[in-house]
């Protein structure tokens, strides 16, 4: 720690190095904290980058990283050039688009919709109640799914006894997307208000009252006052939710992928497990995931810019 | 606890994936397809002298082609005789792994574990893992030179390692084994030469057979005798897949939750003729090696079964791909109808099944067949193996082989009862004259030392139900007369790498045809570009091993 933060200030002496020793000794123990993080991402994020390595190799477990014959971008060729691809690529778009318009407003709605409730024991009631979805794994809220809404399930033996047409609802590949996402919003929408939540604590209540006093009704203070004040937060989301538009719940997806078929749930993410991992081909699966990533990064730094010029933090302040 | 194939790859989730277990090795590194000619395999395969201890309660029955059933116990002998001479072991250590399927036990205070390695006179590091992920734990043993002295590979979980290339890691058995030389172990000599035969890659010896039959089967068609008997169906009666079809509206009744079928769709193999996992190739009329994507019966079956799926006689939950509920749905009641490995037909599922509903009961129709000549593919006898690193000193070697030896005891020995049931009054009492683990042997017994060698698997009591065993004796005798080796057979040939991605398309367009999502007329459109893909290429490569290897029939 002494190397690092002496070393910038021999080299440049005049300008900042007294506020910088400081600044360092001011934060230490916040540096200090966040150390354990650190290490986490090197070794599980940016040691593991290495293995994109593969991605340029016709890899072998026997030879390993090291003896694996180089093969430049014929794994990208081969990628590129298998209509499952990008196949797998469209439903992942298409997938991530259906869930920004439909999934997106609805934890910002629903956190406003709770900001107003004024009775705290209510409201940390239904906090829980929509968080609790959050904890279970993909494969409970499946079988809860299936369980309820599938053929054998309790809205389907209902529609029997009653002498109805049932609803398939859990095998249908046409509706599927829609299924996805409103799987998304019952087990994710409670988790995802927590963020909106806070930032909607931090509006000065000041505002509202004056605002109230100068005749504003309910509909203008949210206008004027509520959706400006987290508009900063909103944007931060939606750059982050863009960077992740490659990733749509690939547990969630390989769970269910049988049940409608390939065509309608393969995504980036299974087709890299399918042809990367299960037939054993590393290198397409290392190749496919690489282009996720780059095409990814790509994406935020797009997104933060167009942040930016709207005149917002995005990511970070410049 | 004993677990065919099937069903091990039901628990690992992969039993829908399957059809890429078998495949690819990787060919920029490949030392060759891993198999082995007839000439070769005379010179290796270690003489056999069958030693049974005690007269089958139901002896054997032989077959066709060589075929038997296991021999059926029904009583364990009241004073088991002793196989081995003295300790079989030299005081060594030696470091295994082995799959699991269920809870690992502690080794600390494990008196099971104790006892077999004091009997053994030697101590094996036993270090079960995972048996769902064990496919992803051998890459990284190999990959890390982190393997152990003894380790068991699965068949199903050989396809990711190019076996042809990771079997060189392993010890040559060959000079220790082959001939007579395996006469100095006499429970390996009552090995059968068919379990040999499927532990030989590029013309050496390599493994130690696991769970090996005299006719092993990938799986079979099942019923729920007790609601057959409801509706006055007698399922002697049900000989074609048009008899099967008409238990579809007799059996189904959606609006009390009541379905005739589960998935069955790989149980449809043996009565369509065409070819489940691990088999996958077929020699037709006109001597044309064929894949089982290209057999007229694979068309069939989905035709029948779509059709089934289509008037609502499947349940819904099947359709959704989810086997792993399958033996609950069978228990329950809410199937009547399943296809299953033959190991779900024991003891221990009876017991489960009466937990559920108390007139449950399994049973397997006779083979089925469309065209009234039943017939039915054998799996290579043993589907599982265990190596020795080839690290060890021969001196090593040979203890393991004792140590081999011992565990290979067969049924109604004493070694055999300290391998599979531990330490009496501890891990188990007699109950009925059968074997039965205690509260604490259920927990320290676990299937671990079985994992690196056994005696021919026989049919056994479990859970005191008697008449399953009887049961299960007296079908497979049956079913023994139709048993038939596939193209291949046992033959241990690695598939080059590429062409493993080809075979991942077809098995979902097989689901999406099967559960109604695509008019069997897809099929053919499928079919045509796994051709081009590489197909055709595969079908190339089998040619030249059946020119050079012969096709193991």
């Amino acid at each position: 720690m002494t190397a690092l933060q002496e070393a910038p200030a021999e080299k440049a002496n005049a300008s900042p190095p007294p506020q910088r020793k400081n600044r360092f000794r001011r934060d230490r123990s916040l540096l200090l904290m966040v150390i354990p993080a650190v290490v986490l991402l090197v070794v599980f994020n940016y040691v593991p980058m290495f293995g994109t390595a593969t991605a340029f190799q016709n890899y072998s477990i026997y030879a390993g990283f090291l003896h694996s014959p180089w093969v430049g971008l014929e794994t990208f060729r081969m990628l590129f050039s298998d209509p499952l691809f990008w196949h797998s690529l469209e439903n992942t778009l298409v997938l991530s688009l259906v869930q920004l318009v439909f999934y997106f407003p609805i934890p910002i709605a629903l956190a406003m919709l709770l900001h107003s409730v004024l009775n705290t024991k209510i409201r940390t009631f239904v906090q829980s109640v929509v968080y609790l979805p959050h904890f279970f794994s993909w494969v409970l809220a499946v079988t809860i799914f299936q369980q309820m809404l599938g053929g054998a399930g309790a809205l389907n033996q209902f529609l029997r006894g009653h002498g109805l047409a049932t609803w398939d609802i859990m095998t249908n590949p046409d509706t599927f997307k829609i299924l996805i996402t409103s799987q998304v919003v019952w087990k994710e929408a409670g988790w995802g208000i927590i963020v909106f939540l806070a930032a909607l604590a931090a509006i000065d209540q000041q505002l509202y009252e004056a605002a109230a006093a100068d005749g504003a009704g309910r509909w203008r203070r949210m206008w004027h006052i509520t959706l400006p004040g987290i508009r900063g937060v909103i944007v931060l989301m939606l750059v982050l939710r863009l960077g992740n538009v490659l990733t749509v719940g690939f547990e969630q997806l390989l769970i269910q992928r049988d049940a409608v078929g390939r065509e309608a749930a393969e995504v980036l993410d299974t087709y890299a497990y399918y042809y990367g991992v299960v037939n054993a081909n590393f290198s397409l699966g290392a190749a496919a995931s690489l282009f996720k990533g780059v095409f990814s990064l790509v994406l935020i730094l797009a997104a933060n810019k167009i942040a930016h010029l709207m005149g917002e933090d995005g990511l970070y302040r410049r | 606890m004993k677990l065919d194939r099937r069903q091990l790859l039901a628990l690992t989730g992969l039993g829908a994936a399957s059809g890429l277990l078998a495949a690819c090795g990787d060919a920029k590194t490949s030392s060759g397809p891993g198999t082995t000619t007839q000439d070769q395999l005379s010179k290796l395969l270690p003489a056999y002298t069958p030693n049974e201890l005690v007269k089958a309660d139901i002896p054997s029955a032989t077959g066709a082609n060589g075929f038997f059933s296991s021999p059926t116990f029904l009583k364990y002998p009241d004073n088991p005789v002793t196989t081995s001479t003295g300790v079989p072991g030299k005081g060594g250590a030696y470091t295994t792994i082995t799959p699991l399927w269920g809870a690992i036990p502690s080794a600390s205070g494990n008196a099971y574990y104790a006892a077999v390695n004091q009997a053994l006179g030697a101590t094996l590091k036993l270090q079960p893992a995972d048996g769902n992920n064990y496919d992803k734990i051998l890459p990284t043993l190999f990959a890390g030179d982190k393997l152990p002295d003894w380790i068991q590979i699965p068949s199903w979980n050989m396809g990711n390692l190019g076996f042809a290339d990771a079997v060189n890691k392993f010890a040559d058995l060959g000079p220790y084994l082959s001939g007579d030389a395996i006469k100095a172990y006499p429970n390996l000599a009552a090995i059968p030469t068919s379990a040999w035969q499927c532990c030989i890659w590029n013309g050496k010896l390599f493994g130690l057979p696991v769970y090996y039959s005299g006719a092993t089967i990938a799986g079979t068609l099942f019923h729920r005798q007790d609601l057959l008997a409801k509706q006055g169906i007698n399922p002697d009666e049900i000989k074609t897949p048009d008899d099967l079809a008409a238990l579809g509206k007799q059996l189904t009744d959606a609006q009390a939750g009541h379905w005739a079928f589960d998935d069955i769709f790989d149980g449809l193999g043996q009565v369509y003729k065409f070819p489940v996992d691990p088999n996958r190739w077929v020699i037709d009329a006109d001597g044309k090696i064929i894949n089982r994507y290209e057999t007229p019966g694979i068309i069939e079956a989905l035709n029948w079964f779509q059709t089934q799926a289509k008037a609502g006689y499947v349940h819904p939950d099947a359709l959704t791909d989810k086997k792993q509920e399958a033996k609950q749905r069978f228990w329950s009641g809410k199937t009547a109808i399943t296809s299953d490995g033959p190991g779900a037909w024991k003891g221990d599922d009876a017991k489960s099944g009466k937990a559920a509903n108390p007139t449950y009961e399994r049973q397997a129709f006779k083979l089925l067949s469309a065209d009234g000549k039943p017939e039915i593919w054998m799996n290579p006898s043993a589907g599982m193996y265990s190596f020795l690193n080839a690290k060890l000193s021969g001196d090593q070697i040979k203890e393991c082989l004792a140590i081999a030896n011992y565990l290979a005891a067969p049924y109604g020995s004493a070694e055999y009862l300290t391998v599979n049931f531990g330490v009496p009054g501890t891990d188990y009492t007699m109950v009925d004259g059968n074997p039965v683990l205690t509260e604490r042997g259920s927990k320290e017994v676990a299937t671990s030392y079985q994992f690196l060698v056994t005696p021919l698997t026989p049919t056994t009591v479990i859970a005191g139900q008697t008449q399953v065993a009887q049961d299960y004796a007296a079908w497979e005798a049956d079913m023994v007369k139709y048993a038939a080796k596939p193209a291949f057979y046992g033959m241990n040939i690695t598939e080059p790498a590429q062409y493993a991605r080809i075979n991942q398309p077809m098995v979902d367009l097989v689901k999406d045809i099967r559960y109604g999502r695509k008019p069997v007329s897809a099929f053919q459109e499928g079919l045509k570009t796994w051709k081009a893909q590489g197909g055709d290429q595969l079908r190339a490569f089998y040619e030249d091993i059946r020119s050079k290897y012969g096709t193991g029939q």
